[in-house]
């Protein structure tokens, strides 16, 4: 069966070779992409012309992404990301924190990638908010680095090691009691996601959320731990509902609340050529999942898709703190 | 924008511009003397009436911001409560505090209470580990009685905000309801930032807006709930009562609390109680009947035997009759398997033997020279049945006669299970003598060998680039199929279970003596998740749509998520499970070494039927046709037709 996922793959980047070439040389015209913390006034207006369906003059001198060969062989073999963040439109602070680490390598032993990234979304007074969702990014990095990755190049993988969501999710427990103790007026989110080879690891408190996207869509693999999303889940509330209840921003899970923390865990083997996006709720509740889908599929560099999104959320009013990190699957 | 962010059950949030000094006197009458604590709305003070100047009357006085800027809707709003207080005022019943007074000045209205000397139950919950069960019983009974007075006024008054810390138990012992809804008039309800923690005990349809009388009854049962087991609703996942059954939390409570307690807290408001008086007449059959509070915790015990009786009188009343039934002369310890016609099993009898799949009519035996442990496999291709004996080799017969192809000898017993590898015409089996065997099918031709340590029993699963195979030394090996090791890992005890690869998903599931099941990644061996039983796990999982399936020595048979390690269900068994799984529509085949065969709804977790052998069932079912194949340590070899 290793075959023929093997088999099937290589089909597949065949066939994304041609496919994948159009919306390149669509990216090669429309505008260049403007930072994720280009000024206020500006960025919708640059937004709502890079989304736009018709194609903005080549502007001389702008960034211009690789010639599409290179860009496909590269991506083809290792896992790339791209990864922006913004204060949106309403909030004076970004209380959203972000970690991205990867590892390629190329040796005799074909060790495989591994990534790691981190989002939280903080929230709290004064700066505790920020405070928080830096603390949980940096202590999970440290954590995982150390009983998952470190290992990994230290040992030839056959000791007792801890399995890598069990690893993970005391990451996680790890950093909510940090947060009870230096932060105590401050809470957070987070949702951590390891990338070893085709498999992907994931740790997930509050509603950041992680979107596994193929070309048949995108599928919501984390859950939210929001009363609304209970309510929708007993049946209570419709989806369109929950968007406009007075209690929408209630979570019931989140790190700092209590010193018992449960985290949820899950491991998805990642098909070729697929996406997955880390985003906090000010970019999903700004964006529809179908302009998150035609977005994430349309920009073969990850990197341009994430600044596209976080632009678009802002023009759609950027109501919170926008996060966006998005990982690009090699085709085999 | 301000950023206030409320954390539930961490403290008040009083907010800081709304304290009035002490010594500060109201209306020329209440003396402030302190704060007695900060309500989600506003702040309670004491205070002292100067009305009384010989003695020190002494009332609650409870400020809310009117927080309305607009001049109408502020007018409007304080009409509500004027309206409200009066309602208050009115009401006569001794859990509810007197209403004295209520004013307004400058932005602040402001209701004057009798004062209770007393500690609220959140408090008490926290300063206390523990509260008699009887006391619990009575505050709940008084409870019920005044919530219902409240819904029985000609105008029904719904609490709304039934919870702990709204309830005080006053220096007599006796409750008094504290918070009346009357402030959230100052409320708007929108939270504007993201916070954590919810109400908790709020019934679901009031997050539509959906308040009634029934509302009230689920409150009362998730106060009562959180009381019982101490686990606070708002650090729970919302409406997640029926997660955390009470008695594994509080033993002592007895079983028709609970049920009280589970009536009240049913999510649809038509199966809860349609009434306090209903639920204070249920909890009043519990008062002063300690005997028959032990007694009915019996009864219930009692029952559940009596249930089980009435399944085995169902099983030997014949719902479930093997179709044939075929006696070996020793006790069967491997997994029959069938081919075509013929069903084939062996056993300690040192014979493998081969039946008619339709009537279990003998037609060959195989005689070794030691029992048979080791399942027989058909190779299809070269027509082969391949075992290992105790007598240290392994054979491979033509399966149509049982005559001898060819047989190869190990150094010590072979009880494992073997694989056929037919892209690559190979056999692959365990040996006691520690190593993993890998034979040309077609004739028995070496082709290598690995060394694991110890014992050899887990049977390998070959993939078109790895076998894995666990080994009694506890490390679980990955090798090529030239025989070379790719990746290892290692579990604190013997592995005996066998993986169980989902070649789609490309993991692998297997059990350990650690109590432990394993989820590694099929090609590089890194361990996704570890789950605990609380026993060796020897059974083999199973996998099918998203969940797995094993037996523990602790007697229970999980489905568990198999990328979550959650549970799904677990069903309970009186001995050790040894036996492995089969999932075959819908349904999870298994034998217990209580002598059961077990046939257990895949999705619901119930049991659907069971079947009592006359031994331990240690091996794993097989299904061939109609028929589902299983041998017990009986000697006897059972085809139970598939039904439903």
């Amino acid at each position: 069966m290793d075959l023929f996922r093997r088999l099937f793959s290589q089909t597949n980047t065949k066939e994304d070779g041609i496919s994948v070439e159009t919306p390149i040389q669509k990216d090669n015209v429309t505008a260049p992409m403007e930072s994720p913390t280009a000024p206020l006034m500006e960025a919708p207006a640059i937004a709502t012309a890079s989304v736009s369906e018709s194609p903005a003059p080549i502007p001389d001198g702008a960034t211009r992404p690789l010639p599409p060969e290179t860009v496909i062989s590269s991506s083809n073999e290792h896992l790339t990301f791209g990864q922006a963040t913004d204060v949106g439109m309403v909030r004076t602070n970004n209380q959203d924190a972000m970690l991205s680490f990867l590892s390629t390598s190329r040796s005799s032993d074909q060790r495989p990638d591994f990534g790691l990234f981190i989002v939280a979304d903080g929230m709290g007074g004064h700066h505790d908010g920020e405070k928080a969702s830096a603390l949980t990014a940096h202590i999970v990095a440290s954590y995982i680095t150390n009983n998952v990755y470190l290992p990994m190049l230290d040992n030839d993988n056959d000791s007792d090691r801890v399995p890598i969501t069990e690893a993970m999710i005391a990451a996680v427990q790890k950093a909510n009691g940090d947060i009870i103790v230096k932060v105590p007026d401050g809470g957070t989110t987070c949702t951590a996601v390891a990338v070893v080879g085709d498999l992907a690891y994931v740790a997930h408190v509050g509603d950041t959320r992680v979107y596994l996207i193929t070309k048949d869509g995108a599928e919501q693999i984390t859950r939210d731990h929001s009363l609304v999303q209970r309510l929708i889940e007993l049946g209570q509330l419709t989806p369109d509902e929950a968007a406009v209840h007075p209690q929408k921003n209630v979570l019931y899970r989140a790190l700092g609340q209590s010193e018992n923390l449960e985290v949820d865990a899950l491991t998805r083997r990642l098909p070729p050529n697929s996406k997955v996006m880390i985003c906090s709720d000010g970019l999903w509740n700004m964006i529809s999942e179908s302009e998150i889908i035609d977005i994430t599929l349309k920009h073969s560099n990850p990197q341009e898709a994430c600044d596209k999104l976080v632009a678009l959320a802002n023009t759609h009013g950027g109501m919170d703190n926008i996060t966006a990190v998005l990982l690009q699957i090699p085709s085999n | 924008m301000p950023e206030t962010t409320q954390f539930a059950g961490m403290g008040s949030d009083a907010s800081s511009d709304s304290s009035l000094q002490a010594n500060t006197v109201l209306q020329r009458r209440y003396k402030i003397l302190g704060v007695l604590g900060g309500g989600g709305m506003g702040t309670v003070y004491q205070a002292r009436d100067l009305n009384f100047p010989d003695v020190r009357k002494l009332v609650a006085v409870k400020e809310m911001l009117n927080p309305t800027t607009d001049p109408a809707l502020h007018s409007s709003t304080l009409k509500t409560f004027q309206r409200e207080a009066n309602i208050l005022a009115t009401l006569n019943h001794p859990a509810i505090p007197k209403i004295f007074d209520f004013f307004d000045q400058n932005d602040r209205v402001y209701l004057v209470m009798e004062y209770i000397n007393g500690s609220d139950l959140e408090t008490l919950l926290s300063k206390t580990k523990e509260l008699p069960i009887e006391k619990i019983i009575e505050w709940s009974i008084d409870l019920c009685d005044v919530v219902e007075y409240l819904h029985t006024q000609q105008k029904p008054i719904v609490f709304r905000d039934m919870k702990p810390s709204n309830i005080m138990i006053d220096s007599f012992g006796k409750i008094r309801l504290i918070d009346f809804g009357i402030a959230k008039i100052f409320d708007s309800g929108v939270k504007k930032h993201t916070m954590i923690g919810t109400e908790g005990y709020c019934a679901p349809e009031q997050y539509k807006g959906d308040v009634t009388t029934l509302s009230d009854v689920y409150s009362l049962g998730a106060t009562l709930h959180h009381v019982l087991t101490r686990k606070d609703p708002r650090l729970e996942p919302p409406f997640s009562f029926s997660e955390r059954p009470i008695q594994d939390f509080n033993p002592q409570a007895p079983d028709r609390l609970v049920s009280v307690v589970e009536k009240a807290l049913e999510f649809e408001p038509a199966k809860r109680y349609q009434t306090c008086a209903e639920m204070k007449g249920d909890l009043e059959k519990l008062r002063y009947q300690p005997q028959n509070i032990v007694q009915s915790a019996n009864n219930a015990k009692a029952g559940l035997a009596a249930g089980t009786d009435f399944f085995e009188d169902m099983g030997n009343a014949g719902s479930v009759e093997p179709k044939w039934k075929f006696p070996t002369e020793d006790e069967i310890r491997c997994t029959p398997t069938s081919y075509k016609e013929l069903a084939f099993v062996g056993s300690y009898d040192t014979n493998v033997w081969a039946v008619k799949l339709e009537t279990g009519e003998f037609v060959w035996k195989y005689a070794t020279h030691g029992g048979i442990a080791s399942s027989p496999i058909i190779d299809e291709g070269n027509k082969l049945i391949m075992f290992g004996s105790e007598d240290n080799s392994f054979y491979a017969l033509d399966y149509r006669n049982g005559r001898i192809s060819w047989s190869y000898s190990t150094q010590d017993k072979v009880r494992g299970t073997p694989r056929m590898a037919p892209d690559v015409d190979a056999v692959f089996f365990g040996s006691d003598d520690g190593h993993l065997y890998a034979l040309g099918a077609p004739n028995g031709r070496f082709l290598w060998k690995y060394q694991l340590g110890e014992a050899v029993r887990s049977r390998p699963f070959v993939t078109n680039e790895v076998v894995i195979v666990g080994s009694d030394s506890g490390e679980i090996f990955g090798l090529g199929l030239d025989g070379k090791r790719k990746w290892s890992y290692r579990t604190r005890r013997a592995v005996t279970s066998s993986p169980c690869v989902d070649m789609t998903e490309g993991m692998c599931y297997i059990g350990s003596g650690d109590n432990f099941v394993y989820a590694l990644d099929a090609t590089s061996g890194y361990s996704s998740w570890r789950f605990r039983t609380q026993g060796p796990v020897i059974s083999t999982p199973a996998v099918q749509d998203d969940l797995l399936y094993f037996g523990s020595a602790d007697g229970i048979l999980y489905a568990i998520n198999a990328q979550t390690a959650r549970e799904k269900w677990k069903f309970q068994t009186e001995k050790p499970i040894i036996s492995s799984p089969i999932v075959h529509n819908g349904g999870v085949y298994f034998g217990g070494t209580d002598e059961y065969f077990y046939c257990i709804d895949a999705v619901s977790g119930k049991e659907r039927w069971k079947f009592k052998a006359n031994g331990a069932i240690t091996s794993t079912a097989s299904v061939a046709n109609d028929v589902i194949l299983f041998g017990s340590l009986d000697k006897t070899l059972y085809a139970l037709p598939l039904v439903g």
